[in-house]
């Protein structure tokens, strides 16, 4: 599929680097010609000069053959002005917004009206993840399938964890009571997906699929005993830590850290539950006396990078049982993770995920990115006629980038083991590398 | 790291298809029973076979190219496939060493044109016809071909094309670099055909003809006939081949555009209205010039001067008329010729237009900057600022380029010392060699054979085909000690 994609900036460039890798044809347009340069020699992409939201780029941009408009450059209104020229070439449009007034169910209905058939706005989704999160404490990273059925859970493997030092093989034989499948690590930068000999270390953040009702013994199983979730310290005043706040308020009971009393009064108008403090979030004796101890989970959103790493690290050091720091510099992800930080939370990568997920969607029945890891979760029905049927698993020679995470029978689920065979309705839940998608589809199909 | 191993990969993806083609021309041999069939299905299976072996014992690699790896690639993949497409002179004998095996090959490979063989119509037509093809399939590259057919250079992709394809630009003219390599292939193969048709239809036998479109498209310049394309007395034949040769030397993204119909875009490129002005230009001086000297009517000067400028601008190197027998102006217009190249892009080669382009305007802005110190003078081209690196890498690669035809030239001085004319004989075959262009001047000249040049001499030669062809810094990186360290 064409795609063009207007702004190099981070958000455009991820999403350049992933939907190229998945054989999409990209043409990426930028002002910056600086940036267009750099980019053109890491990625297979076409790279155009210019204003976005003029017709003679547009021009240039050959849209009538594109299936997919996405404009995410910085700029709120030639964004939106560029997604609604590109509607007149019949293709659809993603349009990236700061401003959350856009977001209002009125407000998108007069933007759709105009052409712009998706709004996306990195702040927002960021808040509804962080509450995601927040919900589901025990893990980092949750995901359900077909209501629940199967689940992936991903956590940091720490000094405590059992599976430390194991092999797969030998952390399957370890869990008797349980079935589970790993499929996938995250170590540093890299993702792998797991053989039966790959070994587990500390540090490693770790992903596996159960089935929903064996959740709780795989928490027991893991190491981290779920804690309710009540009172949260969020740091910072950006606006997505407001926002954070707005949506965070309604459930627990939130204290909000910012700098000075300017903002701090912005931030009362806003709030109705909140407590607001006015004090240095760099400053952990402050913050111990406004009752950081107590906390159940620290959320560092200032714009720093670096207070709120430290910020999280201290606060784990307290012994708080949640911390997720917000780090818009995509080049310290891996290594905050790496340092004992659990989650850390990037606008960015979550607006150009959720990006991702539309355009995938339609092809692929239901899709969910894991945080950091170069890898997708995709469903596939196994219909009639399909050459998949009547085998034993393993006997089937899926491609070696990607495993089977999960199958769905109807009220059913299962993680399969060797002996398995698919049944006509099954739906399979399979992670897999972007390379190896397309195959997926070929044998699914 | 260095990752080897990826590298010994792809180069066995190169030999495998390398293969391929040796293989595809043992059915015709065996049809046509030119008595060479055993010498190239030898020389195909022995490539496979090392093509397969480094092929699957590399496979399971890791197989992330870099920039290094990728520099790798181009180097030593031209190098594997000068020595194994020298093997089917080799095996038949038809040469009378490895190095003038190796030289033919080279020769074909990078375009040049010039030629060992003593008398080539009696050579076996199997042979033959491989020379031409490994012309053609050096023409437009067969690490762009590779690119083009298969799905395992996604990943260090750009760089290989770019490495490859002559000229400083590299025009996309599709996002994936895999569907503008095929686009360019298609062009190439279409062109070829049509050339073909062309040819046998102007009264060639079939298998000049396919010759001729292969070596004319990748303005090569291997004959079939000892007396290249003087041997055909044919008008039509002269301006066929002329007007190929012509778009030959044309960038393949403006021949694009000129199939897709944007001739806006055409006309947008400077680098192609200079190309036809300079060919213009020459071919008026020229076209007068032989008819004072010669006792030639007025068409039969210009159709000679056109063909013959076109050849050496193109670095075809065909021969219609020996140009050094005209006058010493005319024989030194022709040598300064085989420095201009044709268009960035085309299967030429030389310095191409796009780089004396930049120069000049460079120059002449320079002269500006003196008279306004603290103007901001910028060179555009396409109306479009030249970069600072960009500058500073065209003017670079003229130095080198001046600097290793200097050099090149005392050392062949050196080895033509028993020669009559030995400045005049080295000077052109470096000047040749360099440019990729077939025949020079002096003892050299375009009625003359490379079997006399010395052993050594070869050897440079050929290593001065390679640089012209990879454009000088591919082969010279590998010469630098930070290219090798670990950093």
């Amino acid at each position: 599929m064409q795609i063009i994609i207007a702004g190099a900036g981070a958000i455009g460039f991820h999403l350049a680097e992933v939907l190229s890798k998945e054989n999409h044809d990209i043409t990426l347009i930028d002002t910056d010609e600086d940036i267009l340069t750099s980019v053109g020699r890491q990625l297979d992409v076409l790279t155009i000069q210019g204003d976005a939201a003029s017709h003679k780029v547009q021009a240039l941009a050959n849209l009538n053959k594109a299936k997919l408009f996405i404009a995410v450059t910085t700029s709120d209104s030639t964004n939106l002005l560029a997604a609604i020229m590109a509607k007149k070439s019949g293709l659809k449009t993603v349009a990236r917004v700061s401003n959350t007034d856009h977001l209002d169910p009125a407000s998108l209905e007069k933007f759709r009206e105009q052409g712009i058939d998706e709004l996306i706005s990195p702040k927002h989704l960021a808040a509804e993840e962080i509450h995601r999160l927040i919900d589901r404490a025990s893990f980092t990273d949750l995901f359900e399938f077909e209501n629940g059925k199967i689940s992936v859970v991903g956590f940091t493997i720490d000094g405590d964890c059992p599976l430390a030092n194991l092999t797969v093989e030998q952390a399957y034989q370890l869990a008797d009571n349980f079935l589970f499948r790993g499929i996938a690590i995250l170590r540093g930068h890299k993702t792998i997906i797991p053989t039966l000999n790959t070994k587990l270390y500390k540090g490693d953040h770790f992903y596996m699929s159960t089935k929903s009702q064996s959740l709780e013994l795989a928490k027991k199983f893991v190491g981290k005993q779920q804690k309710p979730i009540k009172r949260i310290m969020i740091l910072g005043e950006s606006p997505l830590a407001l926002e954070t706040a707005q949506i965070l308020e309604k459930n627990y009971a939130v204290s909000v850290v910012v700098q000075d009393e300017k903002s701090g009064k912005r931030f009362i108008n806003k709030l109705d539950n909140s407590l607001v403090i006015i004090s240095n979030p760099s400053n952990i004796d402050a913050l111990k006396e406004e009752g950081l101890e107590r906390m159940d989970a620290v959320i560092a959103l200032t714009p720093n990078a670096e207070i709120n790493i430290i910020a999280c690290l201290k606060a784990v050091e307290l012994k708080i049982y949640k911390t997720i720091a917000m780090v818009e510099n995509i080049n310290y992800i891996h290594i905050s993770q790496n340092i004992g930080i659990d989650t850390i939370i990037n606008k960015k990568l979550v607006a150009a995920n959720s990006i991702i997920r539309l355009v995938r969607k339609g092809k692929v029945e239901a899709i969910a990115s894991l945080h950091g890891v170069d890898a997708e979760i995709i469903e596939f029905e196994i219909h009639k006629k399909n050459r998949l049927l009547r085998h034993d698993l393993s006997e089937l020679h899926l491609p070696d980038r990607s495993i089977i995470a999960g199958v769905v029978r109807g009220e059913d689920s299962f993680v399969p083991k060797l002996n398995f065979q698919f049944e006509i309705g099954d739906k399979v839940i399979i992670l897999a590398l972007p390379a190896v998608i397309h195959q997926l589809e070929q044998i699914f199909k | 790291m260095i990752k080897w191993l990826a590298v010994i990969n792809v180069i066995g993806v190169l030999l495998m298809i390398l293969a391929g083609f040796m293989l595809m021309l043992v059915p015709y041999s065996l049809f046509i029973a030119s008595g060479d069939y055993d010498s190239l299905a030898l020389s195909g299976l022995i490539t496979a076979l090392t093509g397969l072996l480094s092929y699957f014992s590399t496979r399971k690699s890791n197989m992330d190219i870099g920039k290094r790896e990728g520099f790798l690639i181009v180097a030593f993949g031209w190098l594997a496939i000068s020595l194994y497409s020298s093997l089917p002179y080799y095996v038949h004998g038809i040469m009378p060493s490895f190095t003038d095996a190796v030289f033919e090959s080279v020769s074909g490979l990078t375009t040049t044109g010039a030629t060992i063989i003593q008398d080539i119509e009696v050579s076996p037509h199997g042979i033959l016809l491989w020379r031409s093809l490994t012309q053609w399939l050096g023409g437009m590259g067969i690490i762009v071909l590779t690119i083009a057919i298969l799905p395992l250079l996604n990943i260090g992709g750009v760089e290989l094309f770019v490495a490859e394809s002559p000229g400083p630009t590299s025009n996309k003219i599709h996002p994936r670099i895999k569907e503008t390599a095929k686009r360019l292939w298609l062009i190439y193969i279409g062109l070829t055909i049509v050339l073909m048709v062309v040819l046998k239809l102007l009264g060639m036998t079939f298998f000049d003809a396919i010759n001729h479109a292969l070596t004319t498209m990748a303005t090569g310049g291997f004959s079939t006939k000892n007396d290249s394309i003087a041997h055909f007395d044919s008008v039509a034949i002269h301006y066929a081949i002329t007007f190929f040769m012509l778009f030959g030397g044309i960038n393949y993204t403006i021949i694009y555009f000129m199939l897709r119909g944007k001739f806006k875009n055409v006309w947008g490129s400077e680098e192609f209205k200079m190309y036809l002005s300079v060919l213009v230009a020459l071919i008026f001086f020229v076209t007068i010039g032989v008819y004072h000297v010669s006792d030639l009517g007025l068409e039969a000067s210009f159709r000679q001067a056109s063909f013959q400028l076109i050849a050496m601008v193109t670095t075809t190197g065909f021969v219609l008329s020996d140009y050094t027998a005209w006058s010493p102006a005319i024989t030194i217009v022709f040598f300064m010729t085989m420095f201009i190249g044709g268009c960035a892009g085309s299967t030429s080669g030389g310095i191409k237009i796009i780089r004396h382009l930049v120069f000049f305007k460079n120059s002449i802005l320079e002269l500006k900057r003196l008279l306004h110190p603290n103007a901001l003078i910028r060179i555009k081209l396409d109306k479009k600022i030249v970069r600072p690196k960009v500058l500073t890498h065209i003017l670079v690669f003229l130095l080198l380029y001046l600097f290793l035809f200097i050099v090149g030239s005392v050392a062949m001085t050196f080895i033509f010392q028993d020669f009559d004319t030995p400045i005049i004989t080295a000077i052109g075959s470096v000047a040749t060699s360099l440019g990729n262009v077939g025949p020079g001047i002096g003892e050299l000249g375009p009625l003359d054979n490379f079997a006399k040049v010395p052993c050594l001499g070869k050897w440079v030669l050929i290593f001065l085909m390679l640089l012209g062809r990879l454009e000088i810094f591919t082969i010279l990186i590998l010469f630098t000690p930070f290219f090798w360290r670990q950093n």
